[in-house]
Protein backbone atom coordinates (compact mmCIF):
# COMPACT_ATOMS: atom_id res chain seq x y z
CA UNK A 1 0.00 0.00 0.00
CA UNK A 2 1.45 3.32 -1.07
CA UNK A 3 1.49 6.19 1.38
CA UNK A 4 1.55 9.81 0.29
CA UNK A 5 3.52 12.01 2.71
CA UNK A 6 3.51 15.79 2.41
CA UNK A 7 6.34 17.85 3.89
CA UNK A 8 4.89 21.26 4.60
CA UNK A 9 5.25 24.27 6.91
CA UNK A 10 3.44 27.37 5.73
CA UNK A 11 6.50 29.50 6.34
CA UNK A 12 9.41 29.51 3.92
CA UNK A 13 13.03 28.74 4.74
CA UNK A 14 12.35 26.46 7.70
CA UNK A 15 13.79 23.31 6.13
CA UNK A 16 11.04 21.66 4.10
CA UNK A 17 13.25 20.70 1.17
CA UNK A 18 16.15 19.66 3.43
CA UNK A 19 13.72 17.47 5.36
CA UNK A 20 12.13 16.07 2.17
CA UNK A 21 15.55 15.12 0.80
CA UNK A 22 16.83 13.47 3.99
CA UNK A 23 13.52 11.82 4.87
CA UNK A 24 13.03 10.26 1.43
CA UNK A 25 16.69 9.17 1.31
CA UNK A 26 16.30 7.65 4.79
CA UNK A 27 13.21 5.70 3.73
CA UNK A 28 14.99 4.45 0.60
CA UNK A 29 18.01 3.39 2.71
CA UNK A 30 15.56 1.24 4.69
CA UNK A 31 14.71 -0.58 1.48
CA UNK A 32 11.47 1.15 0.53
CA UNK A 33 10.78 2.35 -2.98
CA UNK A 34 10.43 6.11 -2.69
CA UNK A 35 9.52 8.93 -5.06
CA UNK A 36 10.05 12.52 -3.96
CA UNK A 37 8.19 15.25 -5.86
CA UNK A 38 9.15 18.93 -5.84
CA UNK A 39 5.90 20.93 -5.85
CA UNK A 40 7.72 24.27 -5.74
CA UNK A 41 7.19 25.07 -9.41
CA UNK A 42 9.11 28.16 -10.42
CA UNK A 43 11.50 28.02 -7.44
CA UNK A 44 12.81 24.52 -7.71
CA UNK A 45 15.38 23.50 -5.09
CA UNK A 46 15.01 19.82 -4.40
CA UNK A 47 17.10 18.76 -7.39
CA UNK A 48 19.96 20.97 -6.11
CA UNK A 49 19.88 19.49 -2.63
CA UNK A 50 19.64 15.97 -4.05
CA UNK A 51 22.50 16.79 -6.45
CA UNK A 52 20.66 15.89 -9.65
CA UNK A 53 20.09 19.36 -11.13
CA UNK A 54 22.18 18.54 -14.22
CA UNK A 55 20.14 15.45 -14.99
CA UNK A 56 16.72 17.06 -15.25
CA UNK A 57 15.33 16.57 -18.78
CA UNK A 58 11.61 16.44 -18.14
CA UNK A 59 9.97 17.71 -14.97
CA UNK A 60 6.79 17.39 -12.92
CA UNK A 61 4.92 20.01 -14.99
CA UNK A 62 5.74 18.17 -18.23
CA UNK A 63 4.17 15.04 -16.79
CA UNK A 64 1.13 16.86 -15.37
CA UNK A 65 0.52 18.48 -18.74
CA UNK A 66 1.05 15.24 -20.64
CA UNK A 67 4.19 16.38 -22.47
CA UNK A 68 6.29 13.53 -21.06
CA UNK A 69 5.69 10.17 -19.43
CA UNK A 70 6.39 9.54 -15.78
CA UNK A 71 9.22 7.14 -16.68
CA UNK A 72 10.92 9.86 -18.72
CA UNK A 73 10.71 12.41 -15.91
CA UNK A 74 11.64 10.29 -12.88
CA UNK A 75 15.32 10.76 -12.05
CA UNK A 76 16.99 7.80 -10.37
CA UNK A 77 19.19 8.77 -7.43
CA UNK A 78 22.85 7.87 -7.92
CA UNK A 79 23.66 7.17 -4.27
CA UNK A 80 20.63 5.24 -3.04
CA UNK A 81 18.69 2.49 -4.76
CA UNK A 82 14.90 2.72 -4.93
CA UNK A 83 14.95 6.53 -4.71
CA UNK A 84 13.51 8.60 -7.54
CA UNK A 85 13.14 12.35 -7.88
CA UNK A 86 10.51 14.25 -9.80
CA UNK A 87 11.91 17.75 -10.23
CA UNK A 88 9.86 20.93 -10.46
CA UNK A 89 9.93 23.18 -13.49
CA UNK A 90 11.92 26.37 -13.11
CA UNK A 91 10.37 28.13 -16.07
CA UNK A 92 6.68 27.76 -15.24
CA UNK A 93 4.58 28.94 -12.33
CA UNK A 94 2.28 27.12 -9.95
CA UNK A 95 -0.77 27.60 -12.18
CA UNK A 96 0.78 24.99 -14.46
CA UNK A 97 -0.30 22.35 -11.92
CA UNK A 98 -3.86 21.06 -11.98
CA UNK A 99 -5.55 18.88 -9.42
CA UNK A 100 -6.46 16.26 -12.05
CA UNK A 101 -2.89 16.23 -13.36
CA UNK A 102 -1.38 15.84 -9.90
CA UNK A 103 -3.85 13.09 -9.07
CA UNK A 104 -2.95 11.22 -12.25
CA UNK A 105 0.79 11.41 -11.47
CA UNK A 106 0.24 10.18 -7.90
CA UNK A 107 -1.98 7.32 -9.11
CA UNK A 108 0.65 6.32 -11.66
CA UNK A 109 3.34 6.31 -8.98
CA UNK A 110 1.15 4.11 -6.79
CA UNK A 111 0.58 1.71 -9.67
CA UNK A 112 4.33 1.66 -10.35
CA UNK A 113 4.76 0.15 -6.87
CA UNK A 114 6.21 3.06 -4.91
CA UNK A 115 5.88 2.52 -1.15
CA UNK A 116 6.21 6.19 -0.25
CA UNK A 117 5.46 9.27 -2.32
CA UNK A 118 6.97 12.30 -0.60
CA UNK A 119 5.57 15.66 -1.66
CA UNK A 120 7.86 18.63 -0.98
CA UNK A 121 5.44 21.54 -0.57
CA UNK A 122 6.21 25.13 -1.51
CA UNK A 123 5.91 27.79 1.19
CA UNK A 124 2.66 29.67 1.62
CA UNK A 125 -0.92 28.49 1.70
CA UNK A 126 -1.83 29.10 -1.94
CA UNK A 127 -2.50 26.72 -4.80
CA UNK A 128 0.91 25.03 -4.91
CA UNK A 129 0.90 24.25 -1.20
CA UNK A 130 -2.74 23.13 -1.29
CA UNK A 131 -2.10 20.77 -4.21
CA UNK A 132 0.96 19.31 -2.44
CA UNK A 133 -1.08 18.39 0.63
CA UNK A 134 -4.39 17.53 -1.06
CA UNK A 135 -3.68 13.83 -1.68
CA UNK A 136 -1.63 13.24 1.49
CA UNK A 137 -2.14 10.38 3.94
CA UNK A 138 0.47 11.69 6.36
CA UNK A 139 2.10 15.06 6.89
CA UNK A 140 5.43 16.19 8.27
CA UNK A 141 4.97 19.69 9.68
CA UNK A 142 8.37 21.36 9.58
CA UNK A 143 8.65 24.10 12.18
CA UNK A 144 11.43 26.28 13.56
CA UNK A 145 11.27 27.04 17.28
CA UNK A 146 10.11 30.62 16.86
CA UNK A 147 6.65 32.20 16.99
CA UNK A 148 6.07 33.13 13.35
CA UNK A 149 7.00 29.67 12.12
CA UNK A 150 4.78 28.05 14.76
CA UNK A 151 1.87 30.29 13.81
CA UNK A 152 2.24 29.44 10.11
CA UNK A 153 2.43 25.74 10.94
CA UNK A 154 -0.76 26.12 12.92
CA UNK A 155 -2.38 27.67 9.86
CA UNK A 156 -1.25 24.85 7.57
CA UNK A 157 -2.52 22.27 10.09
CA UNK A 158 -5.93 23.89 9.84
CA UNK A 159 -5.77 23.60 6.04
CA UNK A 160 -4.68 19.94 6.30
CA UNK A 161 -7.75 19.28 8.42
CA UNK A 162 -10.14 21.17 6.15
CA UNK A 163 -8.96 21.18 2.55
CA UNK A 164 -7.37 17.80 1.97
CA UNK A 165 -8.92 14.96 0.01
CA UNK A 166 -9.18 12.94 3.22
CA UNK A 167 -11.05 15.77 4.95
CA UNK A 168 -13.40 16.28 2.00
CA UNK A 169 -14.17 12.61 1.45
CA UNK A 170 -14.62 11.87 5.15
CA UNK A 171 -11.84 9.27 5.27
CA UNK A 172 -9.68 9.20 8.39
CA UNK A 173 -7.74 12.40 9.00
CA UNK A 174 -4.20 12.97 7.74
CA UNK A 175 -1.66 11.65 10.27
CA UNK A 176 0.30 14.68 11.47
CA UNK A 177 3.93 14.60 12.62
CA UNK A 178 5.92 17.53 13.97
CA UNK A 179 9.50 17.98 12.80
CA UNK A 180 11.30 20.71 14.70
CA UNK A 181 14.29 21.97 12.71
CA UNK A 182 17.19 24.29 13.60
CA UNK A 183 16.72 23.38 17.23
CA UNK A 184 19.37 24.90 19.48
CA UNK A 185 19.06 23.66 23.09
CA UNK A 186 21.53 26.23 24.36
CA UNK A 187 19.43 29.08 22.98
CA UNK A 188 16.28 27.48 24.34
CA UNK A 189 17.82 27.53 27.81
CA UNK A 190 18.59 31.23 27.57
CA UNK A 191 15.03 31.85 26.42
CA UNK A 192 15.94 32.97 22.91
CA UNK A 193 14.05 30.07 21.32
CA UNK A 194 10.81 28.30 22.04
CA UNK A 195 11.28 24.93 23.70
CA UNK A 196 10.00 21.63 22.30
CA UNK A 197 7.34 21.65 25.00
CA UNK A 198 6.18 25.16 24.04
CA UNK A 199 5.82 24.20 20.39
CA UNK A 200 3.98 20.94 21.13
CA UNK A 201 1.72 22.80 23.55
CA UNK A 202 0.87 25.35 20.86
CA UNK A 203 0.38 22.95 17.97
CA UNK A 204 -0.85 19.83 19.80
CA UNK A 205 0.88 17.54 17.30
CA UNK A 206 3.09 14.54 18.15
CA UNK A 207 6.80 15.24 17.86
CA UNK A 208 8.46 13.03 15.28
CA UNK A 209 11.85 14.51 16.04
CA UNK A 210 13.95 17.62 16.52
CA UNK A 211 16.87 18.37 14.20
CA UNK A 212 19.64 20.24 16.00
CA UNK A 213 20.90 23.41 14.36
CA UNK A 214 24.05 22.40 12.52
CA UNK A 215 26.36 23.82 9.90
CA UNK A 216 26.43 20.34 8.37
CA UNK A 217 22.99 21.06 6.92
CA UNK A 218 24.19 24.03 4.87
CA UNK A 219 27.39 22.25 3.85
CA UNK A 220 25.46 19.21 2.69
CA UNK A 221 23.01 21.36 0.69
CA UNK A 222 25.88 23.16 -1.01
CA UNK A 223 27.46 19.83 -1.83
CA UNK A 224 24.23 18.53 -3.33
CA UNK A 225 23.88 15.64 -0.92
CA UNK A 226 21.11 15.11 1.64
CA UNK A 227 22.47 15.73 5.13
CA UNK A 228 21.32 12.28 6.28
CA UNK A 229 24.23 10.85 4.25
CA UNK A 230 26.76 12.60 6.55
CA UNK A 231 27.23 9.70 8.94
CA UNK A 232 28.89 11.69 11.74
CA UNK A 233 26.57 14.65 11.76
CA UNK A 234 24.06 15.11 14.60
CA UNK A 235 21.53 16.34 12.06
CA UNK A 236 21.91 13.07 10.15
CA UNK A 237 21.46 11.07 13.35
CA UNK A 238 18.32 13.06 14.11
CA UNK A 239 16.91 12.48 10.60
CA UNK A 240 17.61 8.75 10.91
CA UNK A 241 15.71 8.75 14.21
CA UNK A 242 12.85 10.51 12.46
CA UNK A 243 12.70 7.87 9.74
CA UNK A 244 12.77 5.07 12.33
CA UNK A 245 10.01 6.69 14.39
CA UNK A 246 7.96 7.30 11.26
CA UNK A 247 8.22 3.57 10.50
CA UNK A 248 6.89 2.76 13.94
CA UNK A 249 10.00 2.23 16.06
CA UNK A 250 10.08 3.71 19.54
CA UNK A 251 13.25 5.68 19.98
CA UNK A 252 13.98 8.11 22.75
CA UNK A 253 14.25 11.73 21.63
CA UNK A 254 17.77 13.15 21.68
CA UNK A 255 19.48 16.45 20.93
CA UNK A 256 16.84 18.19 23.03
CA UNK A 257 19.06 19.40 25.85
CA UNK A 258 22.43 21.11 25.92
CA UNK A 259 23.90 18.39 28.20
CA UNK A 260 23.22 15.63 25.71
CA UNK A 261 24.70 17.70 22.97
CA UNK A 262 27.87 17.93 25.04
CA UNK A 263 27.97 14.16 25.29
CA UNK A 264 27.73 13.79 21.55
CA UNK A 265 30.36 16.41 21.01
CA UNK A 266 32.67 14.23 23.06
CA UNK A 267 31.65 11.07 21.27
CA UNK A 268 32.17 12.47 17.79
CA UNK A 269 35.17 14.53 18.71
CA UNK A 270 33.65 17.80 17.64
CA UNK B 1 -69.85 25.56 51.70
CA UNK B 2 -72.40 25.01 49.04
CA UNK B 3 -72.03 26.96 45.86
CA UNK B 4 -75.08 28.48 44.35
CA UNK B 5 -73.54 29.05 40.99
CA UNK B 6 -70.26 28.45 39.22
CA UNK B 7 -69.18 30.14 36.00
CA UNK B 8 -66.84 28.06 33.94
CA UNK B 9 -65.66 28.12 30.38
CA UNK B 10 -66.40 25.00 28.42
CA UNK B 11 -66.14 23.83 24.87
CA UNK B 12 -69.43 22.35 23.67
CA UNK B 13 -70.24 20.63 20.46
CA UNK B 14 -73.03 22.44 18.57
CA UNK B 15 -74.77 21.92 15.26
CA UNK B 16 -73.91 24.62 12.76
CA UNK B 17 -76.45 25.49 10.06
CA UNK B 18 -74.61 26.95 7.11
CA UNK B 19 -76.73 29.18 4.88
CA UNK B 20 -75.70 29.46 1.26
CA UNK B 21 -78.73 31.34 0.00
CA UNK B 22 -80.22 34.72 0.90
CA UNK B 23 -83.67 33.64 -0.30
CA UNK B 24 -85.70 32.85 2.84
CA UNK B 25 -88.34 30.72 1.06
CA UNK B 26 -85.73 28.62 -0.69
CA UNK B 27 -83.85 28.11 2.58
CA UNK B 28 -87.01 27.16 4.46
CA UNK B 29 -87.86 24.60 1.77
CA UNK B 30 -84.41 23.02 1.85
CA UNK B 31 -84.49 22.82 5.64
CA UNK B 32 -87.95 21.23 5.62
CA UNK B 33 -86.76 18.62 3.18
CA UNK B 34 -83.80 17.85 5.40
CA UNK B 35 -85.90 17.58 8.57
CA UNK B 36 -88.47 15.35 6.85
CA UNK B 37 -85.76 12.74 6.28
CA UNK B 38 -85.36 12.28 10.06
CA UNK B 39 -87.92 14.37 11.94
CA UNK B 40 -87.05 13.08 15.43
CA UNK B 41 -83.37 13.78 15.13
CA UNK B 42 -83.76 17.55 14.93
CA UNK B 43 -86.15 18.01 17.85
CA UNK B 44 -84.71 20.19 20.62
CA UNK B 45 -81.20 20.49 19.23
CA UNK B 46 -79.35 23.80 19.68
CA UNK B 47 -78.32 25.36 16.37
CA UNK B 48 -75.82 28.05 15.42
CA UNK B 49 -76.45 29.84 12.16
CA UNK B 50 -73.55 30.57 9.86
CA UNK B 51 -74.51 32.66 6.83
CA UNK B 52 -72.07 32.16 3.96
CA UNK B 53 -73.71 34.81 1.76
CA UNK B 54 -73.76 38.59 1.79
CA UNK B 55 -76.69 40.99 1.49
CA UNK B 56 -79.05 39.12 3.79
CA UNK B 57 -82.44 40.79 4.12
CA UNK B 58 -82.76 42.50 7.57
CA UNK B 59 -85.76 40.26 8.33
CA UNK B 60 -84.00 37.07 7.22
CA UNK B 61 -82.56 36.16 10.62
CA UNK B 62 -85.80 36.84 12.51
CA UNK B 63 -87.81 34.76 10.01
CA UNK B 64 -85.24 31.99 10.20
CA UNK B 65 -85.35 31.92 14.02
CA UNK B 66 -89.14 31.74 13.94
CA UNK B 67 -89.07 28.91 11.38
CA UNK B 68 -86.53 26.89 13.44
CA UNK B 69 -88.72 27.26 16.54
CA UNK B 70 -91.65 25.95 14.50
CA UNK B 71 -89.55 22.93 13.60
CA UNK B 72 -88.81 22.49 17.36
CA UNK B 73 -85.14 23.39 17.02
CA UNK B 74 -83.37 25.89 19.34
CA UNK B 75 -81.43 28.62 17.47
CA UNK B 76 -78.98 29.99 20.05
CA UNK B 77 -76.53 32.05 18.06
CA UNK B 78 -74.85 33.12 14.90
CA UNK B 79 -71.27 32.82 13.76
CA UNK B 80 -70.14 35.74 11.62
CA UNK B 81 -67.59 38.54 11.22
CA UNK B 82 -70.08 40.82 9.44
CA UNK B 83 -70.93 43.86 11.57
CA UNK B 84 -74.45 44.30 10.10
CA UNK B 85 -75.26 40.65 10.72
CA UNK B 86 -74.08 41.01 14.32
CA UNK B 87 -76.56 43.87 14.69
CA UNK B 88 -79.35 41.78 13.18
CA UNK B 89 -78.42 38.97 15.56
CA UNK B 90 -78.85 41.33 18.44
CA UNK B 91 -82.46 42.09 17.37
CA UNK B 92 -83.19 38.41 16.78
CA UNK B 93 -81.91 37.53 20.25
CA UNK B 94 -79.00 35.43 18.99
CA UNK B 95 -75.55 35.14 20.56
CA UNK B 96 -72.60 36.06 18.34
CA UNK B 97 -69.73 33.60 17.91
CA UNK B 98 -66.43 34.37 16.21
CA UNK B 99 -65.86 32.91 12.80
CA UNK B 100 -64.65 29.32 12.70
CA UNK B 101 -61.42 29.81 10.84
CA UNK B 102 -60.43 32.71 13.08
CA UNK B 103 -61.12 30.82 16.28
CA UNK B 104 -59.09 27.86 15.24
CA UNK B 105 -56.19 29.48 13.49
CA UNK B 106 -55.33 32.25 15.89
CA UNK B 107 -53.97 30.12 18.72
CA UNK B 108 -51.90 28.12 16.25
CA UNK B 109 -50.30 31.23 14.86
CA UNK B 110 -49.57 32.52 18.32
CA UNK B 111 -48.00 29.23 19.29
CA UNK B 112 -45.65 29.18 16.36
CA UNK B 113 -44.69 32.79 16.99
CA UNK B 114 -43.89 32.00 20.58
CA UNK B 115 -41.66 29.17 19.45
CA UNK B 116 -39.68 31.50 17.26
CA UNK B 117 -39.39 34.26 19.81
CA UNK B 118 -38.59 32.25 22.90
CA UNK B 119 -34.95 31.24 23.30
CA UNK B 120 -35.07 27.85 21.64
CA UNK B 121 -33.21 24.98 23.28
CA UNK B 122 -30.24 24.25 21.07
CA UNK B 123 -27.36 22.14 22.25
CA UNK B 124 -23.91 23.66 22.22
CA UNK B 125 -21.66 23.47 19.17
CA UNK B 126 -18.76 21.19 20.11
CA UNK B 127 -15.34 21.43 18.45
CA UNK B 128 -13.25 18.34 19.18
CA UNK B 129 -9.83 19.66 18.20
CA UNK B 130 -7.83 22.83 18.48
CA UNK B 131 -9.09 25.84 16.55
CA UNK B 132 -6.09 26.81 14.46
CA UNK B 133 -4.68 30.06 13.13
CA UNK B 134 -6.91 31.42 10.37
CA UNK B 135 -9.90 29.31 11.38
CA UNK B 136 -13.13 30.84 12.59
CA UNK B 137 -15.89 29.03 14.46
CA UNK B 138 -19.30 30.61 14.99
CA UNK B 139 -21.97 29.07 17.20
CA UNK B 140 -25.18 30.81 16.12
CA UNK B 141 -27.89 31.08 18.79
CA UNK B 142 -26.05 28.63 20.99
CA UNK B 143 -23.10 27.93 23.24
CA UNK B 144 -19.71 26.87 21.97
CA UNK B 145 -17.52 24.21 23.52
CA UNK B 146 -13.93 23.78 22.30
CA UNK B 147 -12.16 20.72 23.65
CA UNK B 148 -8.74 21.81 22.37
CA UNK B 149 -7.06 25.19 22.42
CA UNK B 150 -7.90 28.33 20.48
CA UNK B 151 -4.58 29.18 18.86
CA UNK B 152 -3.19 32.63 17.97
CA UNK B 153 -4.87 34.00 14.86
CA UNK B 154 -8.01 31.91 15.38
CA UNK B 155 -11.45 33.28 16.29
CA UNK B 156 -14.21 31.63 18.27
CA UNK B 157 -17.60 33.32 18.38
CA UNK B 158 -20.84 32.32 20.08
CA UNK B 159 -24.20 33.99 20.59
CA UNK B 160 -24.22 32.18 23.93
CA UNK B 161 -21.39 31.21 26.27
CA UNK B 162 -17.94 30.02 25.22
CA UNK B 163 -16.23 27.14 27.01
CA UNK B 164 -12.64 26.24 26.12
CA UNK B 165 -10.97 23.25 27.73
CA UNK B 166 -7.56 24.23 26.37
CA UNK B 167 -5.89 27.64 26.30
CA UNK B 168 -7.40 30.63 24.52
CA UNK B 169 -4.62 32.39 22.63
CA UNK B 170 -6.71 33.79 19.77
CA UNK B 171 -9.80 35.98 19.82
CA UNK B 172 -12.89 35.02 21.74
CA UNK B 173 -16.38 36.54 21.48
CA UNK B 174 -19.33 35.55 23.67
CA UNK B 175 -22.85 36.97 23.38
CA UNK B 176 -22.05 38.25 19.91
CA UNK B 177 -25.71 39.20 19.30
CA UNK B 178 -25.66 41.36 22.40
CA UNK B 179 -26.48 38.87 25.14
CA UNK B 180 -24.92 40.57 28.17
CA UNK B 181 -25.30 37.56 30.44
CA UNK B 182 -23.04 35.46 28.22
CA UNK B 183 -19.83 34.26 29.80
CA UNK B 184 -16.47 32.83 28.80
CA UNK B 185 -14.83 29.92 30.59
CA UNK B 186 -11.30 28.80 29.81
CA UNK B 187 -8.75 26.43 31.26
CA UNK B 188 -6.26 29.19 30.57
CA UNK B 189 -6.78 32.59 29.03
CA UNK B 190 -4.02 34.39 27.15
CA UNK B 191 -6.06 35.85 24.30
CA UNK B 192 -5.44 38.43 21.63
CA UNK B 193 -8.87 39.83 22.40
CA UNK B 194 -11.72 38.92 24.70
CA UNK B 195 -15.21 40.28 24.04
CA UNK B 196 -18.66 39.88 25.58
CA UNK B 197 -21.69 41.55 23.97
CA UNK B 198 -19.48 44.03 22.14
CA UNK B 199 -17.36 45.10 25.14
CA UNK B 200 -13.79 44.00 24.63
CA UNK B 201 -10.32 44.04 26.10
CA UNK B 202 -7.01 43.47 24.34
CA UNK B 203 -4.24 41.23 25.61
CA UNK B 204 -2.22 44.05 27.12
CA UNK B 205 -5.16 45.29 29.19
CA UNK B 206 -5.62 41.92 30.88
CA UNK B 207 -3.81 41.53 34.17
CA UNK B 208 -1.05 38.88 34.07
CA UNK B 209 -2.59 37.29 37.17
CA UNK B 210 -5.65 36.43 35.11
CA UNK B 211 -3.63 34.66 32.46
CA UNK B 212 -2.91 31.63 34.58
CA UNK B 213 -5.51 29.15 35.70
CA UNK B 214 -9.12 28.28 35.07
CA UNK B 215 -11.01 31.53 34.57
CA UNK B 216 -14.48 32.89 34.08
CA UNK B 217 -15.12 36.15 32.25
CA UNK B 218 -18.45 37.87 32.63
CA UNK B 219 -19.91 41.32 32.11
CA UNK B 220 -20.60 43.44 35.18
CA UNK B 221 -21.60 47.12 35.03
CA UNK B 222 -20.47 47.32 31.41
CA UNK B 223 -17.03 46.05 32.34
CA UNK B 224 -15.39 42.71 31.76
CA UNK B 225 -14.98 40.91 35.05
CA UNK B 226 -12.26 38.25 35.37
CA UNK B 227 -12.57 35.65 38.07
CA UNK B 228 -10.17 32.79 38.73
CA UNK B 229 -12.11 29.67 39.59
CA UNK B 230 -9.44 27.47 41.15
Amino acid sequence: MSRVVVVTSGKGGVGKTTTSASFSTGLALKGYKVAVIDFDVGLRNLDLIMGCERRVVYDFVNVVQGEATLQQALIKDKRVDNLYILAASQTRDKDALTQEGVERVIEELKEAGFDYIVCDSPAGIEKGAQLALYFADEALIVTNPEVSSVRDSDRILGILQAKSKRAESGEGPIVEHLVLTRYNPARVETGEMLSVEDVIDLLSVNLLGAIPESEDVLNASNAGSPVIMEEKSQAAQAYKDIVDRFLGEEIEHRFLTAEKKGLFQKLFGK
Amino acid sequence: MNKIIDLKGSILSLTVLKLYSNDIEQTKQALSDKINQAPDFFVGIPVVLEPQVDNLDPTFLALMVEFLHQKQMLPIGIRTQDETLKEHANYAGLAVFGEESQVKKRPQQQESKECAEAPSLKTALVVQNAVRSGQQVYAKDRDLIVLGSVNPGAEVIADGNVHVYGTIRGKVFAGSQGETSARIFAQKLDPELVCIAGLYQLAEDIEPAHKNGFIEVSLRNDQLNFKLLD
